[in-house]
């Protein structure tokens, strides 16, 4: 399993700064203009996507037709007019417990999405300004990153146990790593830049630089990664739930799809009501926020942006 | 036949299922053989004598009987066997072994001493332990040690295992020469898949004809509904529970078990988590099919009832949170349940939410099985003691096809009670327990396991929530000689045996 977008022009390796160089590099010609155009495209729907699901979650309560941990009907119900995708195998509405998984679903994409932001920033921050330190932590980084993900996934969460925390550490600690990787490109193009060694040169502290030159031109690009981390740590989530190493009783898209396996669905008729509602609404979710994120990356990114 | 979960090689001693023993039975026999009913009869013994103290066994062993590699199966093969276990590496066999004092041979009859009368010797040892040749084991020190081939793989039993390949395969072939005439069918192939969805896959696709173990009951109307198969359904002696460190609060107060075991309601239990294919729990514990079952003793589900109980107890919400206490601590409890077991963790999800009915505020964790075993019985001892409040928990059938278990279940010295992971205490269960290991009269024996069934009911060490039914899917047009012993399913050497020839 590869992690979340396209993303075609990552760094490529440290150490030499390169966007001095583009800097003169004239724009091609017009016929450039055209994706970037349908780069909109993309990340409206994108919005929109996501957008609706938040909206979801927060009125989950207004929204959903029963409470989903009460027996709202006779067990293995198929869809009817007071259940409209059936009830699962102890009576719960199969679309109130959606409903309400979106909240659960999104909470520990967007949570993981945040720590492995909030590591990533911070090592690709350091790595990137500190060159020397940077090498060495890099070399860490190469580690994570060619680490095989889902096997990890599975070892770790066996191994910590199942609850909601545990799900969202394994997760962060997972997707971290090309973060820190493009963080580290841009902090090492910023701190050689004109300005920042004029900084430097009348005595401007590492922190000061870092805070009033570095930062702010990093962020953008980090919330670009962020919303990309969000696709890749829903899918992530939902895989660890279906394998029911996440918390089986804590109601996410995942759990659903979990039960439903082990309930027998995927071999009864049932599947068509409650196995594909959930993998839809994944997938939904997975492509709202890797179109978003793709939008902001071509937007925000230096490498992909073009004059 | 499709088989799923853990297997080892079916040899005696290396097998590691429930399964996995219904498998050994066709390629071994036994002193005994249980009938359609549990009841042993005679088998490779042809008679049984006990003495008048309950102390010696005598049985004449019936001379037709041949070992697979063609060796007559004789008296000594016996009194070598029960040595054999007795110096072997621990395990079912041995424990069932542990009460012989000797057992030699006299020509064509085994005679056995014990240490003291064993109420269940017949049930638990002579219809269970299977029979070795001496012939090849007399020179192999270390059983679970050694090799696995056609030298080593030789019974007595109906079927041959030819060709034994744990995860993947094993190979039946039947015993032509059998003593209880010609097995029915001829050869017996077990396939191992990953769990009871390829099972049941492979069953439907024609691809095997039967599945070993007992499908969940989701399975029932998907087997059902199509032609040429069908599943067997039937009572098995197998137990879901809800069990809780008696010693520890608020389960060390009776009137908090009283009032769950009210508020328990099995009937909902029974119909959402096994739509049907189960048996309500009986607060004796004992299942309603078993001869030892006590009508006497009544299961009653009445959330009112509770609530008045733990009233008058004293065990009131003072600070109106909608949550009782108990000496000032609210009745907050984590529940256990084993994340594998899908259909568990549902009736933990269910319990949780009748026992708020009474005031309890229960949160329901799932653990994988090592997790929880190590909570609930650490290395299945437990004189080792136990680190839970509650648990969704199971036994198996043999605890209740031996009424002499329930004693096990309830005895507070730990080797008696090697089933008591509920940690109870009480003189008067121990006594009924020590009655129940000892006393050979049948009368007097179901009049004790009577008195503790009815002191289960009222002191509640455990509350027994239901008993799943055996659900065995089958194609009747391949096979359908299928003969189930009551309490313990359709895989046994009864269904492959002449229909004269059965016990």
């Amino acid at each position: 399993m590869t992690p979340k977008t396209p993303s075609p022009a990552r760094p490529k390796t440290s150490g030499v700064p390169t966007v001095s160089i583009r800097t003169f590099i004239t724009p091609r010609d017009s016929t450039r203009l055209a994706p970037r155009d349908f780069t909109r495209v993309i990340g409206t729907v994108g919005a929109i996507i996501v957008s609706t699901l938040v909206l979801v979650a927060i009125f989950a309560p207004l929204i959903a037709p029963y409470d989903p941990s009460i027996r709202a009907g006779a067990p293995f119900s198929p869809p009817s007019a007071e259940h409209l995708l059936g009830t699962n195998d102890v009576g719960q509405d199969i679309l109130s417990e959606l409903i309400f998984g979106t909240r659960v679903s999104l909470m520990v994409g967007v949570v993981a999405a945040s720590a492995a932001m909030l590591i990533g920033t911070t090592i690709g921050l350091v790595g990137g300004y500190f060159p020397r330190v940077g090498g060495i932590i890099m070399r860490g980084v190469d580690v994570v990153l060619v680490l095989p993900f889902l096997p990890l996934l599975i070892v770790l969460s066996t191994y910590l146990g199942r609850s909601v925390l545990n799900t969202i550490l394994v997760i962060a600690f997972l997707i971290w790593a090309p973060t820190a990787r493009v963080i580290r490109s841009q902090v090492l193009s910023l701190s050689r830049r004109d300005y920042v060694t004029a900084a430097r040169s009348m005595n401007a502290g590492d922190g000061y630089i870092i805070r009033r030159h570095v930062l702010p031109r990093t962020f953008l690009l980090a919330i670009g990664e962020f919303v990309a981390a969000t696709s890749a740590a829903i899918l992530l989530e939902s895989s660890l739930s279906f394998l029911g190493l996440g918390d089986p009783l804590q109601k996410s898209w995942g759990s659903v799809l979990y039960w439903a396996q082990a309930r027998g669905a995927f071999l009864t008729p049932a599947w068509q009501w409650w196995v594909l509602p959930p993998g839809v609404l994944i997938m939904l979710a997975a492509l709202g926020f890797a179109l978003l994120g793709y939008a902001l990356e071509q937007k925000i990114n230096p490498r992909l942006r073009r004059a | 036949m499709a088989n799923f979960g853990q297997e080892g090689n079916i040899t005696p001693h290396t097998y590691e299922t429930a399964t996995g023993y219904n498998l050994l039975g066709l390629v071994y026999d036994s002193l005994l053989q249980i009938d359609e009913d549990g009841v042993p009869q005679p088998w490779l013994a042809e008679e049984l004598t006990i003495s008048d103290d309950g102390l010696t066994y005598t049985m004449p062993i019936r001379d037709d009987a041949v070992w697979h590699d063609g060796e007559p199966l004789t008296a000594e093969d016996v009194a070598f066997s029960f040595d054999y276990y007795q110096n072997g590496p621990p395990g079912r066999f041995r424990t069932a072994v542990s009460a012989v004092e000797s057992a030699t041979a006299d020509s064509d009859t085994v005679t056995v001493q014990l240490t003291q009368p064993a109420a269940s010797f017949e049930l638990r040892t002579l219809a269970e332990v299977p029979i070795l040749p001496e012939h090849i084991w007399s020179s192999i020190p270390a059983p679970d040690e050694a090799p696995f081939d056609d030298s080593t793989n030789v019974g007595s039993g109906p079927y041959r295992l030819v060709e034994s390949d744990p995860g993947t395969s094993y190979m039946f072939e039947m015993n032509p020469d059998y003593f209880a005439g010609t097995p029915t069918v001829e050869e017996i192939r077990v396939i191992q898949f990953a769990n009871d969805a390829g099972a049941v896959a492979a069953l439907r696709s024609g691809e095997v004809d039967m599945i070993t173990r007992s499908v969940t009951p989701e399975q029932i109307p998907v087997l059902n509904s199509q032609e040429g198969l069908s599943v067997l359904e039937g009572p098995e002696y197998v137990t879901t529970l809800l069990v809780f460190d008696t010693q520890k609060e608020p389960f060390s107060n009776v009137a908090v078990r009283q009032a769950m075991d009210l508020a328990t309601d099995r009937e909902l239990l029974v119909s959402d988590v096994y739509l049907g294919a189960a048996i309500p729990g009986n607060a004796g514990w004992v299942h309603p099919e078993s001869p030892f079952f006590d009508e006497s003793v009544e299961t009653t589900f009445d959330v009112d009832a509770a609530n008045a109980l733990l009233d008058d107890a004293g065990i009131t919400d003072s600070d109106g949170d909608g949550v009782r206490e108990l000496d000032g601590e609210p009745l907050e409890v984590e529940l256990l349940a084993v994340s594998s077991n899908a259909l568990r963790m549902r009736i933990a999800e269910l319990l949780a939410s009748q026992y708020a009915e009474i005031g309890m505020n229960i949160e329901v964790a799932s653990l994988d099985q090592e997790a929880f075993d190590q909570l609930t019985w650490p290395e299945y001892d437990v004189a080792l003691g136990r680190n839970y409040d509650m648990a969704v928990f199971g036994w198996s059938a043999p605890t209740q096809a031996d009424i002499g278990q329930m004693g096990a279940l309830v005895d507070s010295d730990p080797t008696l009670g090697n089933l008591n992971i509920m940690g109870y205490v009480s003189d008067e269960a121990d006594a009924l327990a020590a009655e129940l290991r000892t006393e050979s009269d049948p009368d007097a024996r179901a009049a004790v396991a009577d008195e503790l069934q009815a002191l289960i009911a009222e002191e509640l060490p455990l509350i027994t929530l239901l008993y799943p039914n055996g659900l065995y899917g089958h194609s009747p047009a391949a096979f359908d000689g299928w003969t189930s012993i009551t309490g313990q399913g359709p895989i046994n050497k009864l269904s492959f045996i002449p229909a004269d020839a059965r016990p």
